[in-house]
């Protein structure tokens, strides 16, 4: 009996003082994390609407009824609106591609940046480089787009990654996710 | 045994990935590159260092009953520390390690090196082996990542080596190219250690 | 003096069998389909077939050398694997692609398992499906047959509905004499099928293992394409079926020993490849379900061991 005492005592003695080294760390952490986290989406929103400085989050139930609408914010330029930032997601190859999307108010996208994804290195991963994301930017919200595999795209058309079909149409979904909250919700 | 052959150990003669076999999952997932190779090799030196030093330290505190429960709590803690500082000062390499840093805990070279040495050597003797083992550990590590890399990507640490006519092989940044570099270079560190010692 | 007299147990049997009879039948029968694949899709398809035999016969002869073995390079064996994998090859591929699968196939699959007669899976489609990974978008260029080489997509791609039809279905009959895109051996249905033929005339391969894949096949695309029987001969002439059923599934040593065995195997990959063309994210099953069914074989070979004589069951 004294045994199990003397055990469980010095158990409580290492625990006690790892979850006190574990609580300062913590409270020495918190902060600087936090910040790292707000940095990374400010700027990540900032890349898909250069014009704003500053973001509001607008309340679920504007986006409700959208499924795949992660996030919509309101870009504020000198305290006025110059546009939307939409994250969304959608079913890609291996799995939910996150896509924001920025789009003005004056009905062009402004950029597009895919974000967390589990699609193949140097397939579906190709979505994030700029050559595919990048012909986004400066499509305008009148119509949706499409995919097209070969061929010149024309204004509302986007040429999909050599291989990877589906992970080129899950980002035009999210996209045409976006410009239909847009033109129903937003403008 | 001298301080110098304790350090070396960890890097040749029991090398971690080549020679012990252990923490196979985070090498075959990490090594994508050299870079997060050397990334994950570091912080987990850091976290056998520490754990080596404080489990050293208690040695004679900590009763052979329930060492186990012991050194899991004290590795499980250096890793959160570690993991929460990461997050607060290098997101970077935060992201590109992702889930495998808490995965640390239970990569078995930590309890291994606990259990074997630092519970039974003194706290110099433990601190070499440990930063001996991670050293070892880290080097194995950047050798499959930069080889996975050269032939995946064409690039070692981000560096593009093999120009742009070079197509890489997709295949091995993806899980089996990781199995098949690692058999590969674990037969050439064995056939290389077995004419080494057919020598003598 | 040189011990001329043979001692050894019964059976006092003679065959003509050997290796390199067996192999040399192989390659006879694959080339009505080699030649077939050289005049569809012209010098590529040369040089892809050409790159990959000289690969796979170099590297044996290298790998037995290093081990100190005696190269045994001509029982043709490296010669089936290298035009086996050619096969699976679209005949645009550049040169060093078919060499390098060549390479994984003789050097890791077969002999890193311990060579001929000991490779737990085919060597030609784990080097194939090692090709489609390292490089998807070389692996998937596929052309038409004849001078010009318009990329097209494969007969299972248009009907799986993954391609844009711009281009309607082939004909049948095209798809029975391999006037269609795909890889170099596996479009002629009616070439490799001749050549299946030899095969069993010769004795080196059953019907058991063709005609059971093929059928499965054929019964779940019937019942599952909505009973049409026009779906069903297109899926069966399509793809890689043909070439896999009758010369990759019958590899000797990946594939079970016992009759039972062999028709639970053709059967497993029957499954396998209907499930995967029909509901899979891939237009091509035939690969991946032999492949399957390769790592299963020992464990059907286990459970359909015949009883011995006299065993108490």
């Amino acid at each position: 009996m004294r045994e199990i005492i003397k055990l469980g005592l010095i158990l409580l003695i290492i625990t006690t003082v790892a979850a006190a080294v574990l609580g300062y760390t913590n409270a020495v952490t918190k902060a600087p994390i936090e910040n790292q986290i707000m940095q990374a989406n400010v700027l990540a929103r900032q890349s898909v609407l250069p014009d704003a400085v500053e973001f509001d989050a607008l309340p679920a139930d504007v986006f409700e009824g959208y499924d795949n609408v992660l996030e919509v914010y309101k870009g504020m330029k000198n305290g006025s609106p110059v546009g939307y930032t939409i994250k969304a997601n959608s079913s890609g190859y291996g799995g939910p591609i996150e896509v924001m999307i920025g789009i003005g108010l004056d009905g062009i996208v402004h950029g597009v940046s895919v974000g967390n994804h589990t699609e193949t290195p140097g397939l579906g991963a190709k979505a994030a480089d700029e050559s595919f994301k990048g012909q986004y930017s400066g499509k305008t919200v009148n119509t949706e787009l499409v995919v097209i595999k070969s061929g010149v795209p024309k204004d509302n058309e986007v040429q999909s990654i050599a291989g990877a079909t589906i992970s080129s149409r899950a980002v035009t979904n999210s996209v045409n996710l976006a410009i239909r909250l847009f033109n129903e919700k937003l403008k | 045994m001298s301080l110098g052959r304790t350090f070396m150990k960890g890097i040749l003669h029991e090398n971690p990935t080549f020679i012990q076999v252990l923490g196979m999952c985070p090498t075959l997932a990490v090594t994508t590159s050299a870079v997060n190779g050397v990334g994950m090799g570091l912080a987990t030196t850091a976290v056998l260092l520490g754990s080596n030093v404080v489990i050293s330290l208690l040695r004679k505190f900590i009763p052979s009953k329930i060492r186990i429960p012991a050194f899991i709590v004290v590795i499980a803690t250096f890793v959160t520390v570690v993991g929460l500082l990461m997050k607060a000062f290098v997101p970077a390499l935060d992201k590109a390690l992702g889930l495998f840093i808490p995965l640390i805990v239970v990569n078995c070279i930590i309890l291994a090196r606990a259990e074997a040495f630092a519970s039974k050597n003194s706290i110099v003797q433990s601190s070499v082996d440990g930063i001996g083992m991670g050293l070892g550990f880290t080097l194995s590590l950047a050798l499959l990542g930069a080889v996975r890399e050269l032939l995946g990507a064409g690039s070692i640490f981000g560096v593009n080596l093999l120009g742009a006519s070079f197509q890489p092989a997709l295949i091995m940044i993806l899980p089996p190219g990781a199995f098949l570099a690692l058999g590969l270079l674990l037969a050439l560190y064995n056939w290389a250690s077995s004419k080494k010692a057919n020598q003598y | 003096m040189q011990n001329r007299l043979i001692v050894s147990s019964s059976p006092h049997l003679r065959s003509d069998e050997a290796i390199n009879v067996i192999m040399r039948d192989v390659v006879i029968a694959l080339l009505p389909a080699t030649l077939a694949g050289i005049y569809f899709f012209g010098m590529g398809a040369v040089t892809v077939i050409l790159s990959a035999v000289i690969a796979a016969v170099a590297t044996e002869a290298a790998i037995q050398k290093i081990r100190n073995q005696p190269i045994s390079v001509n029982d043709w064996s490296a010669v089936v694997t290298g035009l086996l994998l050619a096969f699976n090859i679209p005949a645009t591929a550049p040169w060093w692609m078919p060499a390098v699968g060549s390479i994984f196939a003789i050097a890791i699959v077969k002999h890193a398992f311990g060579g001929l007669g000991h490779n737990f899976m085919n060597p030609a489609l784990a080097a194939r499906a090692m090709l489609l990974a390292s490089w998807p978008v070389q692996m998937t260029n596929w052309v038409k047959p004849g001078p010009d080489a318009v990329s097209t997509a494969t007969p299972l791609a248009l009907i799986g509905g993954m391609e844009a039809s711009e281009q309607s279905l082939p004909s049948l009959f095209n798809l029975f004499i391999g006037n269609v895109g795909g890889c170099i051996g596996e479009t002629s249905a009616v070439l490799l099928i001749l050549g299946g033929i030899y095969l069993v005339y010769r004795g080196v391969i059953t019907p058991r293992i063709p005609v059971v894949y093929v059928g499965t096949v054929a019964i779940l695309t019937f019942v599952l394409g909505g009973f049409k029987f026009d779906y069903m001969i297109y899926q069966l002439l399509a793809g890689g079926l043909m070439l896999g059923a009758i010369y990759m599934a019958t590899d000797y040593s990946s594939s079970p020993v016992t009759p039972k065995g062999q028709i639970i195997f053709a059967l497993g990959c029957g499954i396998f490849t209907s499930i995967i063309r029909l509901y899979g994210g891939y237009p091509e099953g035939v690969s991946y379900s032999i492949l399957l069914m390769n790592v299963a074989a020992p464990l059907i070979d286990k459970y359909s061991r015949p009883r011995v004589f006299g065993e108490v069951k």
